[in-house]
């Protein structure tokens, strides 16, 4: 990973965060498909079907935890990296590039799967539009550990 | 109280996302298994409701399917024979409601009216919170007023032995109600077809009908009575004769339900149903469990220190643990409260659309079956809860106090 700060079990634990997210939502592209053939399933189901958007939101909450907590733990790597001659506006850069890596990897992945079961691509498009925004949000509090 | 109050507002609140977010996975949690209970809890009430009609002997129509209805061929003459067919050959309970008038009231609801005969009537055994039962040796006639059962709502505005003139729908004319008695709060009927769909009684009136008044009556009652219709005290070979009789006049193909063939549909059909949302809000709340988990460790990790130095100065394991639970029993109470709140707006509504079928009373706006589901969110709270605060508990054992405090 290089001057990144994230290692390769941070990456793999974004990567699963990520993926939850987006699997919920082809869960609910699933479901909104499925044949019920059951008036109490179709009563059962539409529960959450009328508040996907709120619900998926709600679970991208642990994105927001995942990056948090990410950033306080490397907050002595970062003032140490700056101590060495390293730049906030460089460490920050770096933490978008891995997260949109990790984000690009499960996004196609995910994109294949709905493409395959020929499922509407807009929920996909809108996580990764909110995930962007966290990742934004996170690499600008990198500036906060620059001095520790 | 001091030392709880120190750890909400100086190590939970701190690190405010996590807090949040932790509320936000319970709240999840909570509102499916609130949802998948109430479902099973209002099927399982269905089921129940309907038990007094899958009994031997009784037999419940059904259009079937691939029957089209077709109202050129249906003439009021068609219904009539089926009806003298039915009067002289079996013994039947004749049910049918949608028919919406508006009737002078204080909560300014449409009124549904509800047509009955006495077999249905025997049959369901209404609960009645005063005043008496219904009879059906009226005669329709004189100008006599017709005896009849009202919901609470409209109690208020017409109490027993008052009297509410009508437009009757399907007689065509005006009649004269004589109000007998009221119905027990939120009583209500299950669609034969959809055992958790319901239609409360609370602003309807069960209007008795007899031969009589069947007769008198537009095509419309008598064709939708025919939908629902329930055999009693008959054999399969003399429904069959039936629907024949019905298929040659009406053109309409009905079958007759035994009781074994209902058991059986309520065990392919619902158990197959409910075995699915019990087995999807296990995996949910298997899922939800276990991010809720994880983050409670993320939580101990960023926290470590902070709980490190009080038990370094004295804090037991024990306190620690109540500190958990009560801030676990915190954030439960909150989305309980969400839960309920969301219920009781989602029931208001009913007023404020003034959907009579559907508007309920009961205590801070929630029905028995409501605060039975929420019995059944505190049980698996309780379960949650206890899973999470251990796993957080044994995450602290494991890390040496010294390190904890250099960290």
């Amino acid at each position: 990973m290089g001057k990144s700060l994230f290692r390769f079990a941070d990456a793999l634990e974004l990567a699963v965060v990520y993926a939850f997210c987006f699997f919920l939502n082809l869960l609910f592209n699933y479901v909104k498909v499925w044949d019920f053939n059951s008036y109490i399933l179709k009563a059962f189901f539409k529960n959450f079907m009328d508040y996907q958007t709120l619900i998926v939101f709600f679970f991208t909450f642990i994105v927001i935890v995942f990056h948090y907590q990410m950033l306080y733990r490397k907050k002595i790597e970062v003032y140490c990296r700056v101590l060495v001659g390293d730049t906030v506006l460089y460490i920050a850069i770096r933490y978008i590039r891995d997260c949109l890596m990790v984000l690009t990897v499960i996004y196609l992945l995910f994109l294949l799967i709905h493409v395959h079961l020929k499922f509407c691509l807009t929920g996909n498009i809108f996580l990764v539009f909110i995930f962007i925004i966290y990742i934004l949000i996170s690499a600008s509090q990198v500036r906060k550990y620059e001095n520790f | 109280m001091k030392i709880f109050k120190f750890f909400i507002t100086k190590i939970f609140l701190r690190k405010a996302i996590l807090c949040i977010s932790m509320f936000m996975l319970l709240c999840l949690a909570n509102y499916t298994t609130f949802i998948a209970s109430r479902s099973i809890l209002s099927t399982l009430q269905g089921y129940q409701e309907i038990k007094c009609m899958n009994q031997e002997g009784i037999f419940i129509a059904n259009l079937d399917p691939d029957s089209n209805i077709d109202m050129d061929i249906i003439g009021e003459t068609g219904t009539r024979i089926v009806y003298d067919y039915l009067n002289s050959n079996h013994k039947y309970a004749f049910y049918t409601d949608g028919f919406m008038i508006a009737v002078p009231n204080d909560d300014d609801m449409e009124i549904s009216l509800c047509y009955m005969n006495e077999g249905y009537y025997e049959l369901n055994q209404f609960d009645i919170s005063h005043g008496n039962d219904l009879f059906f040796d009226f005669q329709l006639d004189k100008e006599e007023a017709i005896p009849v059962l009202i919901g609470t709502g409209l109690s208020k505005t017409y109490p027993v032995g008052s009297t509410i003139i009508i437009d009757e729908p399907v007689l065509g004319r005006s009649v004269i109600l004589k109000v007998q008695g009221v119905l027990k709060q939120n009583s209500c009927h299950s669609n034969f077809y959809a055992l958790n769909s319901k239609s409360y009684y609370n602003f309807s009136i069960f209007m008795p009908v007899n031969q009589e008044f069947i007769e008198n009556a537009n095509i419309d009652l008598q064709l939708n009575g025919l939908m629902d219709l329930i055999i009693l005290d008959t054999t399969k070979e003399k429904t069959e004769d039936l629907s024949r009789f019905m298929y040659d006049n009406l053109g309409l193909k009905f079958n007759f339900f035994s009781q074994e063939e209902n058991f059986d549909y309520f065990n392919d059909y619902y158990l197959y149903s409910l075995k699915i949302i019990a087995i999807t809000t296990l995996i949910l709340l298997v899922v939800i469990t276990c991010i809720s988990i994880w983050n409670a460790l993320v939580s101990i990790r960023l926290m470590m220190k902070d709980f490190t130095i009080n038990l370094l100065v004295g804090l037991s394991y024990s306190r620690l643990r109540r500190i958990f639970y009560s801030y676990f029993g915190i954030l439960f109470g909150v989305n309980l409260l969400v839960i309920s709140s969301i219920t009781a707006l989602n029931r208001y509504e009913c007023w404020l659309r003034k959907d009579a079928t559907f508007v309920t009373y009961g205590l801070f706006g929630l029905i028995g079956m409501d605060w039975l589901a929420l019995l059944v969110v505190l049980f698996s709270d309780i379960i949650i809860g206890m899973i999470v605060v251990e796993s957080m508990l044994r995450k602290i054992k494991k890390i040496p106090i010294s390190l904890g405090v250099l960290q």
